[in-house]
């Protein structure tokens, strides 16, 4: 057997929000018998885009804010591969923006998680998109990302975890990845992750978030009244969590791919078609 | 029918014989004035010519003057060459624009539509045949638009070709869209012919004999997107961009049938990491842009060259800085190709010089990225890009697939340790992709181990840089090879790149009728440049002329920096948006002849 790297400890600081993320994604990867080479984990720049190297699978680490452009055609190339994006809120959310606005209307099948503090932990804490109002002086209004997802009508999956709860995060995961290696589409999945260093949100989140999915009569198919409800929650000073909305729509591959082989398991020997060469040059003769 | 023909000026000559033919269409762009354009080329193609075109138009869709040359000849050719001998001018813009070209003893077919053709504006000798086209399409035709085909069938009688030509090349490109389309067009066919009657037109050129085997004719951007197919590539992403849309469309049409994919991404930095996602699942992938979009793609490259991804990134030139001039000719980006991104890292850049080189290098430039997991640039220009050239149909049997270090599961097994940055002989690691059982790796953009993992230990770059780089000397053997034209012994030597070589050769023969004998090196890797064919070249030379479209000479800097000799090197430069004509280069290398002592520096005339 060839023997491969070993997965190295995270970069980040103690107590960071980070570390449960970690856990419960390798849990869900764990339960699910994910095989890991089968999958590819890609993170951005930042704290949390570090990720890839403390996990015993495919890795590669994208350009800042590149990871959805890049993910997206990893799966393209290679539906059969388990495929996490992961990155940061000023990853995905400031300079990814337009590529994150542009995955969600694609719907590809991945699973996106960002890890969400509100600022820039790795360049010493710069307010990102979603700092709230006054921190380090911003007067920006945040940016909602589980409001926009659910504003796009091809959005299939939109999830919000809390690193602070495990046990919601790990079957948040499960649910995420079931979603998306069944090829229903993308798996959107932020995390309320604090950063202990720069923005310790963590006792006013444990007290502010709501388990959506704990009432009962939270309907995760009507995208309506969940863009009611989360809304609603926010305004009222709440973050709600949970699987906020489970729809089906298209995927990407479907579209792009209509059910062929991979590309990355063609024949691509030029013997293999010839005479589709032929027709190819019939129209320039 | 009343015909109204206002001038009949210059009596009919007899068909006199031509070596070859150079036509010009101009009217307002979008109202199909340039598919006249596209049916002579179909015509002389039928005829057994060659045939190269160009067009000029305007960064609109609709309006502004738009015209387009076609050149046909026995002989091979890659230029439009200097003059026209036939004017199709749908207005008198399109005269004026052409003027300064127009032969001594051209024909000239006008729409009077608005008035009688100012003879003043075309030579004394050249022959007008004018007629309302435009109002003739309308009320016979019930539809103006036919104007362009009443008018091809005009041509066909200067040319001196039968009708049943015409009439069987009008069928072939309008057949496929039924007979709504096609009978109209027919019809006007013979109202062009009736026209031509009426006007009196005789045939004024003999053409040549074609005896041309199997030809094909097609655009450097359409050869680049069969070379992808044909080599492998299956993986596109790209964003609109003149020159370069004509990739992304032509892939778009033809990759999902072989089960690929040709994505319009949001944005060229989505493009260009895209394909790196599919290099990293081991997709051969391909991206294609210009000059602004390449800007947006430069961190993309950077990112290929150190994470080892092969990637081949096909850079269109057009007029720069910024925005430009969108759809005009230029070479001002090689200097952007050779040296993007920051930081040191390993790149090839090859340089197609016409369209068959734009389909065999394409998958020279697949080949050598998978074996040197490294970014490789195939550098071409508008003209090159855009216009239709005949060339020998492509040979698929001469396409290879070489994957280089590429590790399966099968191969796997025999590896030991898998670092996906192992440092080696030739600076190139053992790849393995997502899939393959114990063959997991970290592929990052960070300075990293041979792991993959981030390192930022002094010994570790070192080694890790100089492996990187050491991959550029080693694709030196694997480069596309340039070629030597023209006298061994002359002392006058030309060095080019790209589109110029068809204006170069044909400058040099009309150099040799004036007794000035000249050779030319034509290069296909830019880099790294090859010491091997330029410095034996530069030795033999007392001035060698570097012909660029551009100001500063991009090429011609990159030569004195990299090989020497800048005392020889001196530079032919033109940025007008079009490329060399044969004559410009000639009437330089008299004017620098003349003045040579004083030469060195960049000719700015």
């Amino acid at each position: 057997m060839t023997e491969y790297f070993k997965p190295v400890t995270p970069i980040w600081c103690p107590g960071c929000g980070d570390f449960g993320i970690l856990a419960s994604l390798k849990k869900a990867l764990s339960d699910l018998k994910i095989p890991p080479h089968e999958t590819v984990v890609l993170g951005g720049i930042g704290c949390f885009g570090h990720i890839h190297n403390d996990l015993a699978v495919y890795g590669y680490h994208a350009l800042h804010g590149r990871v959805l452009p890049t993910a997206m055609a990893v799966k393209l190339a290679n539906p059969r591969l388990t495929v996490i994006a992961a990155g940061g809120d000023g990853d995905g959310y400031a300079i990814g923006g337009n590529h994150f606005l542009h995955a969600l209307r694609r719907n590809p099948s991945i699973v996106y998680i960002v890890s969400n503090n509100g600022t820039y932990g790795l360049t010493k804490g710069q307010p990102s998109p979603t700092a709230q109002v006054g921190y380090e002086g911003t007067q920006e209004t945040p940016f909602e990302p589980v409001l926009t997802a659910l504003s796009m009508r091809s959005t299939t999956f939109i999830a919000r975890g809390f690193s602070g709860n495990q046990v919601q995060l790990q079957m948040i995961f499960r649910e995420a990845l079931q979603h998306a290696n069944s090829l229903r589409g993308m798996a959107f999945v932020d995390v309320l992750s604090p950063c202990v260093t720069y923005n310790d949100t963590y006792a006013e989140w444990r007290k502010a978030t709501v388990d959506v999915n704990a009432d009962a009569g939270y309907d995760v198919t009507n995208r309506t009244k969940a863009f009611q409800t989360v809304l609603g929650l926010l305004e009222a000073g709440k973050l709600p969590t949970g699987i906020l909305y489970r729809g089906s729509g298209k995927s990407y591959e479907e579209m792009v791919l209509q059910g062929k082989e991979p590309m990355a398991y063609q024949n691509i020997q030029p013997a293999a078609n010839v005479e589709m060469y032929r027709k190819l040059i019939s129209r320039y003769k | 029918m009343t015909i109204s023909v206002n001038e009949r000026e210059a009596a009919v000559q007899a068909a006199k014989p031509v070596d070859e033919i150079k036509l010009m269409v101009g009217g307002q762009g979008g109202d199909g004035t340039l598919t006249v354009v596209n049916l002579l080329g179909r015509l002389f193609k039928e005829l057994g010519l060659n045939t190269y075109d160009q067009r000029n138009v305007l960064s609109r869709i609709r309006g502004g003057h738009a015209d387009g040359v076609i050149r046909a000849s026995a002989r091979d050719i890659f230029s439009v060459g200097d003059g026209i001998d036939v004017l199709l001018a749908f207005d008198e813009e399109a005269v004026e624009t052409a003027k300064d070209l127009l032969s001594k003893e051209c024909v000239i077919v006008y729409d009077s539509l608005h008035g009688p053709l100012r003879r003043e504006l075309v030579p004394a000798n050249s022959t007008v045949y004018s007629a309302k086209f435009s109002d003739l399409a309308g009320t016979e035709l019930k539809n103006r638009l036919l104007k362009n085909t009443v008018s091809f069938a005009v041509l066909g009688r200067v040319l001196g070709v039968p009708d049943e030509l015409a009439i069987k090349v009008v069928r072939a490109r309008y057949e496929r869209r039924g007979q709504e389309v096609l009978q109209p067009n027919l019809d006007a066919l013979s109202l062009g012919f009736r026209v031509a009657d009426d006007l009196g037109i005789r045939a004024h050129f003999g053409l040549p004999k074609g005896a041309l085997g199997q030809r094909i004719q097609i655009s450097g951007d359409d050869a680049i997107g069969m070379g992808f197919i044909a080599g492998g590539g299956r993986f596109y992403a790209g964003y609109p961009i003149t020159p370069a849309s004509e990739i992304l469309e032509y892939l778009q049409a033809n990759l999902p049938k072989f089960g690929g994919a040709a994505i319009q991404a949001e944005d060229e930095i989505a493009a260009i990491n895209m394909a790196l996602g599919a290099s990293l699942a081991g997709v051969r992938a391909m991206v294609a842009t210009s000059g602004p979009g390449q800007d947006l793609m430069t961190e993309g490259v950077g990112q290929a060259g150190m994470a080892e991804l092969p990637l081949v990134i096909v850079e269109v030139q057009r007029s720069g800085p910024s925005t430009g001039m969108p759809t005009k000719h230029e070479q001002s980006d090689l200097n952007h190709v050779v040296f993007a991104g920051h930081g040191e890292f390993p790149r090839l850049v090859l340089a197609p010089a016409n369209a068959s080189d734009c389909f065999y290098m394409t998958v020279d430039a697949l080949n050598l990225a998978d074996k040197y997991q490294l970014p490789v640039f195939l550098l071409i220009d508008q003209a090159m890009g855009q216009n239709t050239q005949s060339v020998p149909e492509f040979d698929f049997s001469k396409v290879k697939v070489e994957r280089g270090k590429l590790v399966d599961a099968d191969s796997i097994r025999s590896i030991q340790v898998y670092k996906r940055y192992q440092i080696t002989d030739d600076g190139v690691s053992p790849r393995t992709v997502p899939g393959v059982p114990d063959g997991l790796f970290q592929v990052t953009g960070n300075e990293h181990n041979e792991w993959g993992f981030v390192s930022v230990n002094p010994l570790n770059r070192e080694a890790i840089v100089k492996k990187r780089m050491l991959k550029i000397d080693e694709a030196k053997k694997d480069m596309p090879k340039g070629t030597v034209f023209g006298d061994p012994s002359a002392e006058l030597g030309f060095i080019t790149y790209g589109s110029n070589y068809g204006p170069i050769l044909e400058a040099m023969e009309i150099l040799a009728k004036r007794g000035v004998n000249t050779k030319f090196l034509l290069i296909r890797s830019i880099f790294p440049l090859l010491e091997d064919e330029i410095l034996p070249f530069l030795e033999g030379v007392k001035t060698a002329y570097v012909v660029e479209c551009n100001l500063t000479g991009q090429l011609r800097g990159l030569i004195a920096k990299d090989m020497g000799h800048a005392d020889k090197l001196v530079g032919i430069n033109k940025y007008t948006g079009s490329p060399f004509r044969p004559s410009e280069i000639v009437n330089r290398v008299e004017g620098l002849q003349e003045r040579s002592q004083f030469l060195g520096g960049v000719d700015h005339s």
